[in-house]
């Protein structure tokens, strides 16, 4: 989130989208509900079925799956031709105003792509700004040059009108217009809107752009960086964004660094290419302190390692290549990945494919799962999977992990919030906290390599792992998490004189400002320097007080960066410093005492003296986004299965979306990878045969894989069994009635799974393009353990990710639907 | 003790059902087993061991779709039906909280409050022959906190306060979003409050009974019948020995005139 | 004794005794721990039972033993407490009871006043054991249905153990004589001359006389 849960109750306008927070987040309907109590904000669910999100909204309308951004597309045009954009922000905080290079083409020009795409990937080399002698971007204020972010943005939207909008999305073109008019309302420097977006929006093929769409709306219309606005990634686990924070990515390291690639061989290289320059005195360039974070961080794994050693013992990935979920189970399938640790993870009912992955987990010689109880994943082989354990040589070890209250450490939440939580209870039985079975991992490790030795054992010999130490009886004892919290703030290694400060090796470094490049500090994660000092953890603070009365709650535990609330704040105020909205200021200038106030600003510095979005290298908010792999402004693409040709343009699907079902072809690989890869594209003899479009989502009662959920007598109770929902409509023409058994396929799964039909008045056939296109939903909770079990619902989805970040295609793909004869 | 109500604001509700869960944890009821319903519903009805119960009803109407999800349990009325029906004296008590609060100790399991409940609450165990509903929960609200219910909720759609404070609310709350609160008859008040939504009607959502009341049948055996019980016997036993004393006993003539005995 | 005994009439058989008893004793019982069970100020008779719970067991049985003994006594009194044109006559003097008659004709088995009373409590009884079914497990019933049975199950037992209380005086104090035969079976011919005229003559004339 840009911004956190309280600030909601900010919005003008709150618009769910890709989301169904009102189940999945229901918290976050707290806040919600009183934007619309105390003033009177206006609730708008876009989903492609009407949810308990919609049942509570002010306005709901439809699109079907996949359609984001023609629906977003179509706003954006309304927003630009009616003038409604926050014209002063659009010029001064964004890159609307940025010349572009005039070999620059997109859609508008080549029917549905952009310039440069060659054999699936684009060269993005027209993808540039005009720029000075500095270096600097060429800007036209006036933001009438023809080559201008804004002229070039507007000529892409001006596609989206509200006929083939309409007719893409299967939507009422007037309750679109509704929806236009009252979400890009808050224009206006004193009203805000904010988006609410979760799965449903970054589960495409071109999930990232979903969201590029909301960003690029919020900042035409001046809602990002103001109370109430924003784009607000709703995360899904409490935990979520510590997660992604602390890098459990492949293409991260904790920070947001970047993991080295096998080209960067020295760290020299890597922190050259790592950080971004700007001549600009202007920009603030905060990326450009990269070197602090990297060396910190590297101090961190290795204390006694120089930088050039330590950088030399990180793994690097190759160049262009991914190693997210789908490609891991490709190479688990493959049978080159041996071994494999799920931790807290269920991926042989969460994945995509999950068929594909549970054959796969049979090609590993090992298997270790780490939960609560037993999980698919954990119990694979056994014949509640509906296989021979005879044939299964797998070896498999369950660790049973304790519960978040069985443990002590800190929690991120969407808002950023690093929250302590304290241990309310032992963990039964044998079961440990995450902490004690990877210390005793890490020593196990370390005694290995220091006895056998092994190929390059030094990483892990000189690992710097001081939260524990092992016990006479060679097991590990209480490993601290107080000591790996001080570890990811970040300490002095030596005595370090800063601005005249003297910092004694061992103090604690007070924030990610004071991080040094030379190797005299070390931080495991630069964005939580400043949450531990040397006499409070600030993540147990719990005071409620809240001064400013902006709800930012700055006592009450901790937020990164630097307890900022709300972050790029420094785009709610003016050039003058002074706040967009006067009834819910973010932060203001005030002139006496030369400080702002308010919430932790983006840098302390006086207004107009720095570009707002101090994180970009050029300080401006991109509209336009060349940094993204499939273009820089979203363009509309159906899902890699769609009934529907793109009516938009002649490119069907994303054009540089990696195509596993066509890979794997190639490789002649393995039968069952080919089946569990297999889509069912538009144009293909298969298309006919799986005519209904299908979503997974989740519902309130069960969370995820259901590892935590199913096994739980009172969740079980509200939701026991696996099942679809459907319009009374397809129930009709396939003979279905609800509480039926229905056989449900995909061409990954032709055998098809079983679940009760749910046949509803909330679901309704999609009028796409003059042809009537029925939809469905599953849930995806269930699986073969627990108190209540069902079937696998992503037995049956795509193996296909998004062009930029591999997340899976949960969200759009083709099946059949047939009562299932008891 | 002042005396409290529960306020449900419809508006709010987005039916998460985490009032049905922390009702079951603190009150330490078993879950059921349940099958698939067709609906989200689940269990489909109150029972023994489901107090509170989250509602769905779908309604496809002109103005768009309805899915309202409704909060039901004990309405805890001012003047129960159930404390008036039940014959075992503390196994329903109507408190000075407001809170009508049933002991398991002292139910015989006559199901009289069952018939008595406008609101079709209170539910029967044939295994432990005894009633079971919502207490409001009185073990927490006489500790100072709200009912475990109000407390999970996360969308401020249950609230628990002082009765004039959420009365006042509620009125204030219905005038805003231009619905009403239910019910809303002053001869039969109850501490659990509703605020509807304009465009749904009562009527139409299951389990609802628009016009509460004391059944009129309770009343007429409570406050008519029962009273005459020992008013006719008492009557007729005075009128007896009035009899024998005016008149004296009938004796047998020896072939006399007529008369008879017995009656 | 033996001389009296001559003068006496087998008056009741020991199944009709069998029957009145268990008849008075549930409808007695039943009335005295229903009463328990309605009037929270008598807790003192569900204390003495037992409890509540066990009262509330012990009107459930008393009551089968009622409806039971309802049936039964409706099979053999049924005959003789048919209404005949003499009773109207026997009605509108109220029997004697409260002021001279001169007319009284000569009663069957049965005066008309026994005869009212039976039919009430066949009536009401039949009301109030049905309604105590219904109250028995309401659960399957309708509710408007359940809760006029609770109404009605009151009403019944108001009417019932009214009249129950005229019998009682009428079969005891009032009327000295009668309630020997509801132990023994035997009256007086007096006696049976005097409330039983007809009965007695009927039964003469068949040579069917006392021993």
């Amino acid at each position: 989130m840009t911004n956190h849960w309280i600030d909601i109750a900010h919005a003008d306008v709150i618009m769910v989208i890709g989301s169904n927070a009102a189940e999945n987040h229901p918290i976050s309907f707290k806040w919600v509900n009183e934007a619309r109590e105390k003033r009177g904000a206006k609730l708008i669910s876009v989903d492609p079925r009407f949810t308990r999100t919609s049942a509570t909204s002010d306005k709901y309308a439809r699109l079907r799956s996949g359609t984001d951004i023609a629906f977003m597309g179509g706003m954006i045009n309304y927003a630009i031709s009616k003038g409604r954009i926050q014209k002063d922000y659009v010029i001064n905080y964004t890159n609307a105003s940025f010349l572009v290079n005039p070999d620059f083409r997109g859609p508008a020009d080549i029917d549905g792509i952009f310039s440069g795409l060659a054999n699936g990937k684009y060269n993005k080399s027209t993808w540039s700004y005009q720029t000075d002698a500095d270096g600097n971007p060429l800007k036209d204020t006036t933001l009438t040059d023809p080559n201008c972010v804004f002229q070039l943005m507007k000529k892409h939207y001006a596609r989206y009108d509200m006929k083939t909008v309409c007719k893409i999305t299967g939507g009422d073109p007037v309750l679109y217009e509704e929806i236009y008019d009252l979400y890009t309302s808050t224009y206006k420097p004193e009203k805000s809107a904010t988006i609410m977006y979760a799965m449903g929006a970054t589960q495409h093929t071109y999930g990232s752009q979903n969201v590029r769409s909301y960003a690029a709306l919020q900042l035409l219309l001046g809602n990002i960086g103001v109370a109430g606005g924003g784009i607000n990634a709703l995360r899904g686990e409490s935990n979520v964004q510590g997660s992604t924070d602390h890098a459990a990515l492949f293409h991260i390291l904790p920070g947001y660094l970047k993991t080295p690639t096998a080209s960067q061989q020295t760290y020299e290289q890597y922190v050259k290419e790592s950080t971004p320059v700007s001549n600009d005195p202007m920009s603030a360039n905060w990326w450009g302190n990269y070197p602090k974070y990297s060396a910190s961080l590297l101090k961190a794994f290795w204390r006694d390692a120089d930088l050039e050693t330590g950088y030399s013992y990180f793994g690097k990935i190759d160049n262009g290549k991914n190693y997210s979920t789908i490609p891991i189970i490709e190479q688990m399938a493959s049978g080159k990945i041996k071994g494999l640790f799920c931790w807290g993870q269920n991926p042989a009912v969460g994945c995509p494919s999950s068929r594909l992955v549970r054959r796969a987990l049979a090609k590993l010689d090992w298997l270790v799962a780490v939960d609560l109880w037993e999980t698919e994943t954990a119990a694979f082989w056994q014949t509640d999977a509906g296989v021979d354990p005879a044939y299964i040589n797998t070896e498999v070890f369950l660790l049973p992990a304790a519960a978040s209250m069985e443990k002590e450490g800190s929690i991120s939440n969407s808002g950023r919030w690093a929250q302590w939580r304290w241990k309310a209870a032992d963990p039964p039985g044998d079961a440990r906290d995450d902490l004690y079975i990877m210390t005793e991992l890490v020593f196990k490790l370390k005694e290995l390599y220091k006895k056998e030795g092994g190929a390059f054992p030094e990483p892990i010999l000189d690992l710097s792992w001081d939260y524990a130490k092992m016990g006479m009886d060679g097991h590990v004892h209480h490993p601290n998490p107080r000591e790996v919290a001080r570890e990811i703030n970040g300490f002095f290694l030596k005595d370090t004189e800063i601005k005249g400060t003297l910092y004694k090796a061992g103090q604690m470094v007070p924030s990610f400002a004071f991080l040094q490049d030379d190797g005299s500090t070390c931080s495991g994660n630069w964005l939580y320097c400043n949450s531990i000092s040397d006499s409070e953890n600030r993540m147990m603070r719990r005071e409620t007080s809240d001064p400013s009365g902006q709800g930012f709650y700055h006592n009450w535990s901790w937020c990164w960066p630097v307890n900022r609330r709300i972050i790029y704040n420094r785009a709610s105020v003016d050039e003058q410093g002074r706040p967009w909205a006067k009834d819910k200021p973010v932060i203001w200038w005030d002139g006496l005492s030369k400080k702002w106030l308010g919430d932790v600003p983006d840098g302390g510095w006086a207004p107009g003296s720095k570009y707002a979005f101090i994180m970009l290298p050029h300080g401006h908010a991109r509209l336009f986004a060349p940094g993204m792999t499939d273009g820089p402004f979203p363009e509309h693409y159906e899902p890699l299965e769609s009934q529907v040709r793109n009516l938009i343009s002649a490119q069907q699907e994303s054009p540089v979306i990696f195509r596993w079902d066509k890979a794997v072809q190639e490789q002649v690989c393995d039968p069952m990878l080919v089946e569990g890869a297999a889509a069912c594209v538009f144009g293909s003899p298969d298309k006919d045969k799986f005519p209904i479009v299908c979503t997974t989502y989740r519902v309130t009662e069960h969370w995820q894989a259901g590892q935590m959920t199913r096994w739980l007598p009172w969740l079980g109770e509200l939701v026991p069994d696996m099942f679809i929902e459907l319009s009374e409509e397809l129930a009709k023409e396939k003979g279905i009635r609800n509480g039926d058994k229905v056989r449900i396929t995909s061409i990954r799964n032709l055998e098809g799974i079983v679940a009760y039909a749910m046949v509803t008045k909330r679901f309704k056939p999609f009028e796409v393009d003059g042809k009537k296109l029925h939809q469905i939903g599953m849930l995806w909770h269930f699986g073969y353990k627990g108190r209540v079990t069902g079937s696998i619902a992503n037995d049956l989805t795509p193996l296909i990710g998004d062009a930029n970040t591999m997340i899976p295609e949960y969200k759009a793909f083709l099946v059949d639907v047939n009562r299932e004869e008891v | 003790m002042a005396e409290y109500i529960k306020l449900i604001d419809l508006t709010k509700c987005t039916g998460c059902r985490g009032c049905q869960v922390a009702c079951k944890q603190w009150n330490e009821l078993p879950a059921e087993k349940t099958g698939f319903t067709g609906s989200l519903q689940n269990p489909m009805d109150l029972s023994y061991s489901t107090w509170c119960l989250i509602r769905y009803d779908e309604f496809d109407e002109a103005d768009g779709m309805k899915w309202i999800m409704r909060h039901d349990a004990c309405m805890h009325c001012d003047w129960p039906a159930c404390v008036k029906a039940c014959p075992s004296p503390g196994a329903l008590v109507k408190t000075d909280s407001g809170a009508v609060v049933h002991d398991p100790n002292y139910c015989i399991g006559c199901k009289a409050c069952i018939v008595a409940c406008p609101f079709d609450i209170p539910r029967y165990s044939e295994h432990e022959e005894k009633i079971a509903k919502c207490t409001l929960c009185y073990n927490r609200i006489t500790d100072g906190k709200s009912p475990a219910c109000v407390t999970a909720c996360p969308t401020g759609t249950l609230e628990f306060g002082p009765k004039e404070d959420m009365l006042a609310k509620a009125h204030a709350r219905a005038e805003a979003v231009g619905g009403s609160v239910y019910p809303n008859n002053p001869k039969y008040e109850t501490h659990v409050i509703y605020v509807v939504p304009g465009d749904v009607k009562l009527a139409a959502l299951q389990h609802v009974n628009p016009n509460p009341k004391m059944p009129t049948t309770i009343l007429w055996w409570k406050n008519l019948f029962k009273p005459f019980t020992l008013i006719g016997m008492g009557g007729v036993a005075g009128m007896a020995a009035l009899h024998y004393f005016i008149k004296g006993p009938h004796r047998v003539e020896k072939k006399e005139e007529g008369g008879e005995a017995d009656g | 004794m033996a001389s009296s005994r001559e003068k006496m009439v087998y008056v009741s058989t020991a199944e009709e005794r069998i029957i009145h008893w268990m008849l008075a004793g549930s409808c007695l019982f039943a009335l005295i721990t229903g009463l328990g069970l309605m009037f929270h100020s008598w807790e003192i008779i569900p204390t003495m039972l037992g409890g509540y719970y066990a009262t509330k067991w012990m009107h459930i049985f008393s009551g089968v033993v009622f409806a039971i003994s309802l049936v039964a006594a409706s099979i053999i009194w049924w005959e003789h407490c048919k209404f005949v044109p003499d009773d109207l006559k026997w009605v509108s003097q109220a029997g004697g009871y409260l002021w001279e008659a001169h007319d009284l004709p000569p009663c069957g088995m049965y005066n008309a006043g026994q005869k009212l009373f039976f039919w009430c409590v066949f009536a009401f009884g039949i009301i109030v054991v049905l309604s105590g079914i219904v109250m028995f497990n309401p659960l399957p019933f309708n509710v408007t249905l359940a809760r006029w049975a609770y109404m009605l199950h009151v009403m019944g037992v108001l009417v019932i153990a009214s009249f129950f209380v005229i019998h009682l005086y009428l079969g005891t104090v009032g009327n000295p004589g009668t309630v020997q035969i509801m132990f023994h079976g035997w009256a007086t011919r007096e006696y049976c001359e005097f409330h039983k005229g007809k009965w007695l003559a009927d039964r003469e004339s068949k040579g069917d006389a006392s021993e």
